[in-house]
C-alpha cells in the first residue's frame, strides 16, 4: 500500500523538495511570515512606536500567528446581494497567483521550482499581469462602492504602471538577448544590468510601487478615502488569504527586480553549495529591497489616481521607451551585439 | 440663498439608481478611518465629487441646556467636553463672558498664566490636527504618530501646572485655580526649544515634501470673498488672506501686553490652511516664551460679586480651530438663563458642505479637504 507512494515520492524527490519546501510553499509561508513581523517592526521604528512586543519572547514575532489564529476563527460574512461564488473563488485565487510566478524564479543555477528554460520572463510577466483582475473580480464581487471603487481604481492604476515596468523589464530582455531568466542571472555574474540599465531600473522600482499597491501609489486601497479598498467586505479567513496574496505580490515582484536587476543568486560564495550560497544572497537583498520600500511607504504621500496616471504616461513610459531605444543603440550598435 | 438643510438625509439607506445619472451616493462615516463622530454624505460617480452634505450630531450633548442648571463655577466642567485637545481656549470664552457679566477684571498674574496655557493648548491642538491632516491626504500614520509623541511633553507641562492633561478645569471665573509650580519655567523653555527642533525636522519631512504639496495644492480653493460671506473660521479665514484673529481685533489676556505676528496665506488652498497652522505653531512658541519671561508677581484670582451686574453679554476667544462665541443672558442670577454657543467648527463644516460649488473636487481629495478646515464634530455637535 505504501510502497507506490514512497516509490512516487524517492523518484520525485527534487521536485517535490522545490514545490513543498525550498523555494516552494514552505519557503513562501515563512518569508511571509518574517515579512510581516519585518514591516510591523521597521515601520514601527520608523514611526516612533514599538511595533508588536508581547506574542512571542524575541520581539513580539508570534504576533501574526496569534492574528492569524485570530481571523481564522472568525465568521467568514458575505455581502448582501454579493456573488458569493466569485466572492470566495477570487479571494482564495489571489494568493496562488503571485506564487505561481515565483515558480519560475531561480534561486540557483538551474534551481527553481518549474525547471523550464526559454520565454520564462515573459511567462512571469504574464502571470503576474493577472492579480490585478482578480482583484478587480473581489471589488466587483463584493457590491459595496467603496470596493468598486477600488477595483475601478485597481484598472486605472494598472494600466499607468504595468505598461512601463514592462518596457522597462523588456529593457532587460534586449540587453541580456534572452527571455530567460535563469540566462539573465547567469549573464550577471560580472556585472548587475542595474548599471548599464539604471534608467530602466528607476522605471522599474517606480512602477513596482504601483504593482504592490503600496504607498505613494497604494490608490486602490487607500485607507483614509476608501476603508480597505477592494478587500473591505472581507472578513476572517478570507481576509487572511487577502492579505497573504498582498505579502506574496511583494516577494514576487522583489524577486523579480533582484532577478533582473541585482544579479538574483549571485554573489561571493560563502557557502560551499550553490542552493545555500543562492538562499544566501536573495534574502540578503530581499532584506534590504524590503527595508528600501517601507522606507519610501512612509516617506510619501498616496498620489491622487490622475496623478499617478499622469506619473504613468507623462514620464515613466516616455522614459521606458526612451531606455530601450539607449539599450538597443548601445547593445547593437556600439557594441555590436556583444556585452 | 436658498440652501436645503437635508437634501440627502431623508433616507439613509437610498441606493444608486434614485439619482440618476451613474451618481451614487458614498457615506463617509460614521464607521469610517477619517470620519470621526459624525457623517460626510458625499454624491459621487466615481471619482468626482458633486456635493457634499455633513451629517452632525452624532456627539450632541446638549452641552447648551446643561450649562443653565449649573452655576458659572460648575459649568467649566461640562463645558470642557466641547473640544477635549483645546479645553483651555474653549473655557477662555465663557470665562471672558461671565467676568464680563459680573463686571470684574482677572489679576495680572492670572491675565499671563492663562496666555500660556491657551498657546500651549494651541500647540498641542494644531500639532494634533495637521498629524490627521497629513493622514487624510495619504500617509502612512507615521506623521500622525510624530506629532502625537511631540504632544506629550505639552500634555506634561499642563499636567504639571493644572494636574490633567486635559480637560483642566483650570480657568474659573475670577482668574485660575492655582499658581505656576517651582520649576515650570525652566521645564518650559525646555520643550519649546525641543519643538522649535522639532518643527525643523517637520518641515524637511513633511510640510515641503513635494507628493504633499501634490496632494494638498489647488484642493478646495476658498477665495477671500467666499470665506467671508460663508463665515469661515480660525486659520482657515486667514489662509484665504483675512487678517482676522480675536487675539489681535479684540485682545483679551495678556495678548495686548505680548508681541506677535498674525500668520496669513493668499492661496486659500488646503495646503496653505495647514501652513497657516503649521505657522501658528511657531507663532505660539514665541507667544509662549515672552509670557513665561515677562510674568507679573500677584495674586492669580479674585472672588466674584454674590450677583452679576449685567443681564446679558457676548463674548469672544480664538480657539484653535477659530473663533468662539459665547451669548449668555442671565436674570440676575448666578446660573445662566440661556448660554448660546457658536463655535467654529459649525461653521467650518458649513464651508465644507459649499466647497464642490465652486469647484471640482474628486473623492480623493474629500479626506484632505476636510481635515485642512481641522473641523471637530464634537465641537460642531455640543
Amino acid at each position: 500500500m505504501i510502497d507506490p507512494i514512497l516509490d512516487f515520492i524517492f523518484t520525485n524527490l527534487d521536485p517535490l523538495i522545490r514545490i513543498i519546501i525550498y523555494p516552494g510553499i514552505t519557503f513562501i509561508m515563512l518569508f511571509t511570515i518574517f515579512a510581516v513581523w519585518y514591516q510591523r517592526k521597521f515601520l514601527a521604528r520608523l514611526m516612533l512606536r514599538m511595533g508588536p512586543v508581547h506574542a512571542g519572547k524575541f520581539a513580539g514575532w508570534l504576533q501574526l500567528i496569534a492574528d492569524s489564529l485570530k481571523l481564522l476563527t472568525k465568521e467568514i460574512i458575505f455581502p448582501e446581494h454579493s456573488y458569493k461564488k466569485l466572492f470566495l473563488i477570487s479571494a482564495i485565487t489571489l494568493p496562488v497567483i503571485p506564487a505561481a510566478a515565483i515558480a519560475l524564479v531561480p534561486f540557483a543555477p538551474g534551481y527553481a521550482i518549474f525547471n523550464v528554460r526559454g520565454y520564462t520572463g515573459i511567462l512571469f510577466l504574464a502571470i503576474m499581469s493577472l492579480y490585478p483582475i482578480f482583484i478587480v473580480l473581489m471589488g466587483w464581487a463584493s457590491n459595496n462602492k467603496f470596493t468598486l471603487i477600488g477595483a475601478f481604481r485597481t484598472i486605472y492604476l494598472d494600466v499607468a504602471g504595468e505598461i512601463p515596468l514592462f518596457l522597462a523589464a523588456l529593457g532587460v530582455f534586449v540587453w541580456a538577448g534572452t527571455y530567460d531568466l535563469q540566462d539573465i542571472v547567469a549573464q550577471q555574474a560580472t556585472m548587475w544590468f542595474v548599471i548599464p540599465q539604471f534608467l530602466g531600473f528607476l522605471v522599474f522600482f517606480i512602477s513596482y510601487f504601483a504593482m504592490i499597491e503600496k504607498a505613494p501609489l497604494d490608490i486602490p486601497e487607500a485607507e483614509t478615502e476608501l476603508v480597505f479598498g477592494y478587500r473591505t467586505e472581507y472578513t476572517g479567513a478570507l481576509f487572511l488569504d487577502t492579505m497573504l496574496g498582498d505579502y506574496i505580490n511583494v516577494l514576487a515582484w522583489g524577486l523579480m527586480m533582484i532577478t533582473l536587476y541585482f544579479g538574483g543568486y549571485n554573489g561571493p560564495a560563502i557557502f560551499a553549495d550553490p542552493v545555500l550560497n543562492g538562499a544566501f544572497w536573495i534574502l540578503f537583498k530581499l532584506i534590504i529591497l524590503l527595508a528600501i520600500t517601507y522606507t519610501v511607504i512612509i516617506s510619501y504621500a498616496r498620489l491622487r489616481i490622475d496623478q499617478a496616471i499622469r506619473l504613468g504616461w507623462y514620464y515613466l513610459i516616455p522614459l521606458a521607451l526612451l531606455n530601450l531605444i539607449i539599450t538597443v543603440i548601445l547593445k547593437y550598435v556600439v557594441l555590436e551585439g556583444g556585452v | 440663498m436658498s440652501y436645503d438643510m437635508h437634501r440627502y438625509l431623508t433616507d439613509p439607506f437610498q441606493e444608486i439608481e434614485e439619482l440618476g445619472g451613474g451618481l451614487f451616493k458614498l457615506n463617509i462615516g460614521p464607521q469610517h478611518p477619517i470620519s470621526g463622530q459624525g457623517r460626510f454624505i458625499v454624491l459621487t460617480d466615481g471619482e468626482i465629487v458633486y456635493d457634499i452634505e455633513v451629517d452632525i450630531g452624532y456627539s450632541h450633548r446638549g452641552i447648551e441646556k446643561i450649562l443653565e442648571y449649573k452655576n458659572y463655577i460648575q459649568a467649566v466642567v461640562p463645558l470642557e467636553r466641547m473640544v477635549m485637545l483645546d479645553t483651555s481656549n474653549i473655557l477662555m470664552g465663557f470665562v471672558r463672558a461671565v467676568e464680563d457679566l459680573y463686571g470684574i477684571e482677572p489679576p495680572p498674574r492670572a491675565k499671563y498664566i492663562r496666555t500660556i496655557i491657551n498657546e500651549l493648548n494651541r500647540i498641542s491642538s494644531h500639532l494634533y490636527a495637521l498629524g490627521l491632516f497629513a493622514e487624510s491626504a495619504g500617509w502612512n500614520p507615521a506623521v500622525f504618530i510624530w506629532t502625537t509623541v511631540d504632544r506629550e511633553p505639552i500634555l506634561d507641562i499642563l499636567e504639571m501646572i493644572t494636574g490633567a492633561r486635559w480637560s483642566h478645569s483650570f480657568f474659573i471665573p475670577g482668574g485660575v485655580r492655582a499658581d505656576l509650580p517651582r520649576g515650570v519655567k525652566e521645564r518650559i523653555l525646555d520643550t519649546m526649544d525641543y519643538l522649535e527642533r522639532r518643527l525643523e525636522v517637520y518641515e524637511d519631512a513633511w510640510i515641503y515634501n513635494e507628493t504633499f504639496r501634490m496632494r494638498t495644492e489647488g484642493v478646495g480653493i476658498l477665495p477671500r470673498d467666499k470665506a467671508l460671506e460663508w463665515g469661515a473660521a480660525g486659520p482657515s479665514l486667514r489662509a484665504s488672506g483675512v487678517k482676522y484673529d480675536t487675539r489681535l481685533n479684540e485682545p483679551y489676556s495678556a495678548y495686548p501686553e505680548l508681541d506677535f505676528r498674525i500668520v496669513t496665506h493668499t492661496a486659500g488652498d488646503s495646503y496653505a490652511r495647514g501652513w497657516v497652522r503649521f505657522e501658528e505653531i511657531k507663532v505660539s512658541i514665541d507667544l509662549v516664551r515672552q509670557a513665561i519671561e515677562n510674568i507679573p508677581e500677584g495674586p492669580v484670582k479674585k472672588a466674584l460679586p454674590p450677583r452679576p451686574v449685567k443681564e446679558e453679554t457676548l463674548a469672544r476667544a480664538e480657539t484653535a480651530r477659530g473663533e468662539i462665541n459665547f451669548y449668555i443672558y442671565t436674570e440676575g442670577r448666578d446660573k445662566p438663563y440661556r448660554v448660546k454657543i457658536s463655535p467654529a467648527s459649525f461653521r467650518n463644516f458649513f464651508v465644507i458642505e459649499q466647497m464642490p460649488k465652486i469647484q471640482e473636487i474628486k473623492l480623493a481629495d474629500v479626506p484632505p479637504l476636510i481635515y485642512s478646515f481641522d473641523p471637530w464634530f464634537l465641537d460642531a455637535d455640543r
